[in-house]
């Protein structure tokens, strides 16, 4: 016994290692874990008790008509209102007291090149310019309409 | 925010060539996960030199074995920091051990890491210094020391001489488990590079033992360079016959190394499966100057010839020193290169095949080259701290290494 005694120690100090990992994984594994997957199956409460930001299309169509109707006509169809104007939930329960975003004309060059801007990754279909050289001064908006892009 | 977006995409015009995906305009694992290989694969190799002398009884390596095994403990103590820096958050690293996933490789790592760091080297470590440890405890004029070796002892001042005997085969069992712990470690790296299958550049069945190898090979000649460097810093006598096996050695992994790197290369030139065009076109352009010079000329084929010669002709002893310090460089070198022409060079290629991006090394800033110079010289500071509290020549008549 006295000359294994050494390894009998280690022995110990590397259970009470164990001991010790399996105690703090007990307290700091979240209680949900494993339930449903490797994650957490509170998250998902969690995340669907976030309050809903976005309203989707749909609702915006039956107050603005002109502007659904435009755009339902032009290139920016698939683009949903919100892209451009924002979460809109709070806008749809209460459209007087909270305002919709309406993209700045000065800001609004960066806005469009965000998709517009040339790049070798996009299709070659996809309209695309040179920001840096065309019509640098000019906002985007005053020859290209938002709703109906196409002069 | 829309500006800086469109700014940085106008930017990135200049990086690109051809066509690639927008989501691999930049690359996403930078110096820092080319030195974590890096450094894995010197633990890797230095135990397994280790493991040369204590499982296959190869007694001239004596005088590198406790340096072998110093030197793959101080390098494993480093090696996840790089990962630790490139993720950031620390603190959430605990999350891989306490809420394991079996099904993912790079999650496993810490289980691995541990085993191969607790279970085998320290052990290991430990059983071989056990008896020098006890006297050490009484007779060390630091207190300091005397205080850490007294710890280490776990109590048992007074050991039998029987113990000693047990210790000599457990610490045996061990380096037979270790062995494939080592490969284990390291195999898993190029497990996980060669299991991308997005990435023809990586996917191959190859890689790990690819990894091993060189590992191997890093490790031996990193281990050979220190203790050159060693007897030199201490003004003592190398023993040539221990230096001319680790060479041999050397030599060995260095040839399998570069066999299996090239067989791989083969394999894939006559294949020439649909992303073949893309790869000639990185080895030949931004992999030019890292691969073909670097890891194949410089890193590989001149050391197999310099140590070939040493193996061909009677060279005198100087010669021979100066060539297994020259070639332990350049393949330390090499490999290091091998490990950036993989983790980086499998990044410049867009999976469009039609397409490459850039990669700008920083200077300074969490994955730039200052920081992964500091963690790339910090194993060596660990090593002093190892050689300081366990020289591994003390009890070595005739006072080599």
């Amino acid at each position: 016994m006295k000359d294994i005694e050494h390894l009998l120690r280690v022995a110990a100090i590397f259970l009470v290692a164990i001991a010790l990992f399996v105690a703090v994984r007990s307290v700091v594994k979240p209680e949900s874990y494993g339930k449903l997957g490797r994650y957490r199956a509170a998250a998902l409460d969690e995340i669907k008790a976030l309050p809903v930001r976005y309203a989707g299309q749909q609702e915006c169509g039956p107050c603005h008509k002109t502007q659904a109707r435009e755009k339902a006509g032009s290139s920016h169809r698939g683009i949903s209102c919100e892209s451009c104007h924002g979460a809109l939930a709070a806008h749809a329960a209460a459209p007087k007291t909270a305002k919709a975003l309406k993209p700045e004309e000065s800001s609004m060059r960066g806005f469009c090149l965000r998709c517009h801007e040339a790049a070798v990754s996009k299709p070659a279909k996809f309209p695309t310019v040179e920001g840096g050289k065309h019509n640098p001064d000019m906002a985007c908006s005053m020859c290209h309409k938002p709703h109906s892009p196409k002069i | 925010m829309h500006d800086s977006v469109v700014i940085a995409l106008r930017d990135t015009l200049d990086k690109v060539t051809g066509f690639i995906y927008p989501n691999e305009l930049e690359l996403q694992w930078s110096i820092l996960i080319v030195l974590y290989p890096y450094l894995t694969g010197l633990v890797a190799g230095a135990f397994i030199l280790a493991s040369l002398e204590r499982v296959f009884n190869v007694k001239v390596l004596k005088p590198t074995y406790r340096l072998s095994l110093l030197t793959a403990l101080a390098f494993l103590m480093i090696a996840p920091l790089p990962l630790q820096v490139h993720l950031g958050h620390p603190e959430r690293s605990f999350n891989i051990l306490f809420t394991p996933n079996p099904t993912s490789a790079m999650a496993m790592f810490g289980f691995v890491y541990l085993w191969y760091l607790m279970a085998v080297l320290l052990m290991e470590i430990w059983l071989d210094y056990r008896k020098e440890i006890v006297g050490w405890a009484d007779t060390d004029p630091s207190w300091l020391k005397r205080l850490i070796y007294k710890v280490m002892t776990l109590g048992v001042f007074k050991p039998t001489e029987k113990s000693f005997v047990i210790d000599d085969r457990v610490g045996r069992a061990l380096t037979i488990i270790g062995l494939p712990s080592a490969v284990l470690l390291h195999g898993y790296v190029g497990f996980i590079f060669g299991s991308i299958k997005a990435n023809p550049w990586w996917s191959t069945p190859l890689m790990p033992i690819i990894f091993l190898f060189s590992a191997m090979a890093s490790g031996i000649a990193g281990v050979m360079l220190l203790y050159m460097f060693l007897c030199w810093a201490r003004d003592v006598e190398i023993e040539m016959p221990c230096l001319d096996t680790v060479a041999k050695y050397f030599l060995t992994a260095v040839i399998v190394a570069f066999s299996l790197e090239m067989l791989e290369s083969i394999q894939t030139a006559y294949e020439a499966e649909e992303h073949f065009d893309i790869i000639q076109l990185l080895i030949e352009g931004k992999l030019y100057i890292s691969l073909i010079v670097i890891q194949i000329c410089l890193g590989s084929l001149l050391p197999i010839l310099l140590l070939g010669l040493t193996q061909i002709f009677e060279l005198p002893e100087k010669v021979r020193k100066v060539f297994y310090a020259v070639s332990g460089t350049l393949s330390l070198i090499g490999i290091f290169a091998m490990r950036w022409n993989v983790v980086v060079g499998g990044q410049f290629f867009s999976k469009s095949l039609m397409g490459f991006t850039t990669y700008k090394l920083e200077l300074a800033g969490r994955e730039g080259l200052f920081s992964a110079s500091v963690i790339a010289v910090l194993p060596f500071f660990v090593l002093a701290g190892l050689l300081w509290l366990l020289p591994p020549w003390e009890n070595k008549p005739g006072g080599a290494a």
